[in-house]
């Protein structure tokens, strides 16, 4: 996240800002993106409550890098519809730190984003953006996708598990709290184990399908994918979220991405079905289906 | 005459217990919903629905560390009893420990996946062998009931009403289309069902047992209980603080669920299933209704039952009960991803019109070799 | 519907009545199709083969082999299982078939004749049938005939 230079000197960037703005201190700080101190409240066995419905509000299911605004597929019979927004890079010093070699399957990825070929299954997934296809997005795409989720925390050792339950695909995330058990078989959403780290809830993903895309621009990763999340409360109504992504295979370092998440406070605000499977049939299978319709 | 059968026989006490636990429900009073600004969250400091006026427990009840009923877990309901009473015991709706056990015998020999009897007609639908079925889909309830309907008596479905012509050509054209897949000559993706389509599966309310991933896995929150099926990895979130459904023109395939306790059951009534579908025995889902129950019996039983009632399909409510076991730790539940490799869709398709090109003409099959 | 020929008891009286599929029991819903739809009763088929991938994925996992013809050459065949996730649970892993594996396939061939079979029957060189057995002891091998 791009921080104001004064404000990335400080350790605590407060006090500069304090002794040159006086009482409006605290107001640019909330300007700028930070928050000010804060203890959350807790379930009974002490650990911060994230129970919520949460949604981010960045534009990086586009581009996690820096984005200009960009016109959907056919703008001349779509308009505006579809098309995408200007963003600001998510990713910690801007840039995904991609292996030379590993930037031209991003290209293409890229250039075959709105392409779907299912007749062979030996390369059922070579073409198109899973996302496109309404294929569960993994993660930490989950998170920044334009759509709400919800976190289902229980308390206790009774139940050792927590749900992230995405609208998105009916997509669902099982946390398996301080589990040392691996992914028996990939999955599309990963294989989750979660921990507290103080007022933060770590989750390690690894046991990935290496189909899964980062955003829409053609991010993508192989089967190596390791994901460490840090989701923090900072306020009643946001979480902080972190992502470190590793993948030796694809990139020369582990580089991060943070952004909050914000709460649902519209009044009984829930869930609802986004089951986007039958708006991809026709794409997707149209050229089995018999013509003329009989 | 069913708990006094059981108990000269000595069937486990889970069928006695279940009688008795209804006895014990109360009606818990409903907290009236506060007007709120922002919404309502259970934290430590307030209390769970009811819970303050909850009837006095037993120390070894299961409670969630907030007080409400404690369902968590991940369960498992495959069984092989028959959803209806078969014909030949019209009055038996319980089983002694022998006569169980060899109904359990016969059924399991049934629905073998590794019998060679009937020909290559049959045999081709025997593929998988048992280790790819759950692995108690071949046991019969513990309480040894025939049926899995408990409501009416005779464990049958009621029977069914007429129904409206704009139904019946429904009915006609899914059982088309269903002719067309079974002769391996679909037309479209249409054709397929929702589960071959993999949009849902036995995520569909209410909840019936098939021949694996059986398996539910069920986390709490204050306010909410949340039941995530395996098949399609869906999640049903339920609000319990009495809050309204959704708005009448909003559908889903799962409906929309609220929940309360009575007592230590969770009960949940389901509406605003999508008009445009299937629902459970092609009920209507404009007069639909769907009301379960969720009692926790011990520490590895839940109670689940069901109660279905359309008056536009059945002459009469009725109820169906069946128990889940609890799996974990030893045993998971894993993701199942469906849409993303459905080779099937393409293979049938792309086969259908293959063949087509050749010439082939196929008659629409109504009805498949009966065989598990 | 097969009727059981045997001396009547309750429960074999119960049984032998069921007339419908389990699945037909079930809500619509049903979440297996009969692979009497894609899958050619008249084809039966043995495979022996090398197993060069296995597909751990839902619905189906598929295993791919390589089959030896008589002439000599080569054809690349799937076929169809059930889903992984019950076997995980049952303490398989994804390593319980690997890439080198001899086995025979028995199965049925699609209707369009593509190199595709469901898996009846997997049996190792040494008889072995991976993926058999019953997991209720004795049954549910309980002979009509006797």
């Amino acid at each position: 996240m791009l921080m104001p230079a004064a404000a990335q000197q400080a350790a605590t960037p407060q006090q500069p800002l304090a002794s040159q703005l006086g009482p409006s201190a605290s107001q640019h700080a909330l300007d700028i993106g930070q928050f000010p101190p804060y203890k959350p409240a807790r379930l009974p066995d002490g650990h911060p409550d994230l129970n919520g419905t949460w949604q981010s509000m960045v534009s990086a299911d586009w581009d996690l890098q820096d984005h200009e605004a960009q016109p959907g597929p056919k703008p001349e019979i779509n308009g505006v519809y579809g098309a995408g927004p200007a963003g600001q890079s998510i990713v910690e010093g801007g840039e995904i730190p991609y292996r030379p070699e590993a930037l031209a399957k991003k290209k293409k990825n890229f250039e075959t984003r709105a392409m779907v070929d299912v007749s062979n299954d030996k390369t059922w997934h070579a073409l198109g953006d899973p996302e496109m296809k309404c294929y569960m997005p993994g993660v930490p795409r989950a998170n920044y996708l334009p759509y709400p989720f919800r976190i289902v925390q229980s308390s206790g050792a009774s139940n050792p598990y927590m749900l992230i339950s995405y609208e998105y695909a009916s997509a669902t995330r099982i946390i398996r709290m301080n589990s040392k058990d691996e992914a028996p078989i990939p999955a599309w959403m990963g294989w989750s184990r979660g921990r507290w780290e103080g007022d933060t809830l770590v989750v390690d993903v690894t046991g990935f399908r290496e189909e899964t895309w980062f955003d829409r621009a053609g991010d993508y990763h192989s089967d190596q994918l390791h994901v460490v999340e840090r989701y923090t409360p900072v306020s009643p109504f946001h979480l902080m979220y972190e992502a470190t992504i590793e993948d030796p295979k694809v990139f020369t370092r582990p580089w991060k991405i943070r952004f909050p998440l914000y709460r649902h406070m519209e009044q009984d605000f829930q869930l609802l079905e986004f089951k986007c499977e039958p708006f991809t049939e026709e794409m997707l299978y149209g050229r089995f289906v018999k013509r003329p319709a009989p | 005459m069913t708990h006094r059968f059981a108990a000269t026989l000595g069937i486990p006490a889970m069928v006695i217990a279940i009688g008795s636990l209804s006895l014990l429900m109360s009606q818990s009073p409903q907290t009236a919903r506060k007007p709120a600004t922002e919404p309502q969250r259970k934290s430590a400091t307030s209390p769970a629905l009811g819970s303050s006026e909850a009837p006095a427990l037993k120390p070894s009840s299961f409670r969630t560390p907030w007080g409400d009923p404690d369902l968590q877990g991940v369960w498992n309901d495959a069984t092989s009893t028959p959803l209806q009473r078969p014909t030949g015991v019209a009055s038996k709706d319980i089983l002694n420990d022998a006569e169980a056990e060899e109904f359990q015998d016969q059924l399991a020999n049934n629905l073998s996946r590794n019998r060679r009897d009937g020909g290559s007609e049959v045999d081709v639908n025997r593929a998988y062998n048992e280790h790819w079925m759950d692995s108690r889909r071949l046991k019969v309830t513990a309480d040894h009931r025939t049926s899995l309907i408990v409501d009416p008596p005779d464990g049958k479905i009621p029977p069914l009403v007429p129904i409206s012509a704009e139904r019946q050509k429904e009915h006609d054209e899914r059982a088309a289309a269903l002719a067309r897949f079974n002769a391996g000559m679909p037309n479209t993706y249409l054709d397929f069902d929702l589960p071959i389509r993999c949009v849902v599966r036995t995520d569909m309310p209410p909840y019936m047992p098939i021949i694996y991933n059986n398996d539910f896995q069920i986390v709490q929150s204050p306010g909410y209980v949340v039941i995530a099926p395996e098949m399609i990895h869906s999640t049903r979130i339920i609000p319990l603080d009495g809050r309204p459904h959704i708005g009448k023109n909003l559908h889903e395939w799962l409906g929309d669920s609220r929940g309360h306790w009575d007592g230590n059951t969770l009960v949940l009534e389901t509406t605003n299933f999508r008009p445009d579908t299937n629902i459970f025995q092609e009920a209507d889902p404009a007069t639909f209704r769907l009301t379960e129950r969720f009692t926790r019996v011990d520490a590895r039983t839940i109670n689940y039952e069901y109660t279905v009632e359309d008056p536009h399909t059945w002459t009469r409510p009725w109820t169906v009960r069946i128990p889940w076991t609890r799996i974990d730790p030893a045993e998971q539940m894993y993701e199942y991803a469906c849409y993303e490799d459905n080779y099937d869709v393409s293979h049938f398709l792309g086969g259908a019109r293959e063949r087509e090109k050749r010439g082939e003409v196929a008659q629409p099959i109504p009805h498949l070799p009966s065989v598990q | 519907m097969r009727l059981i020929a045997r001396k009547p008891s309750a429960g074999a009286v119960v049984a032998a009545a069921l007339m419908l599929p389990w699945i037909c029991m079930v809500a619509p819903a049903s979440a297996h199709h009969a692979f009497a739809a894609e899958y050619d009763a008249k084809k039966h088929v043995i495979l022996k083969g090398t197993v060069t991938k296995m597909e751990w994925i839902n619905p189906h996992a598929w295993i791919h082999i390589d089959v030896k013809k008589a002439d000599g050459n080569l054809e690349e065949w799937m076929i169809e299982f059930g889903t992984p996730n019950t076997l995980l649970r049952r303490g398989f892993t994804r390593d319980s078939l690997k890439p080198g594996t001899e086995i025979t396939v028995d199965g049925y061939q699609a209707k369009d004749s593509a190199l595709r079979a469901n898996g009846r029957d997997v049996t190792l060189p040494d008889g072995k049938k991976l993926f058999a057995g019953s997991p209720v002891a004795d049954a549910p091998y309980k002979d009509p005939g006797k």
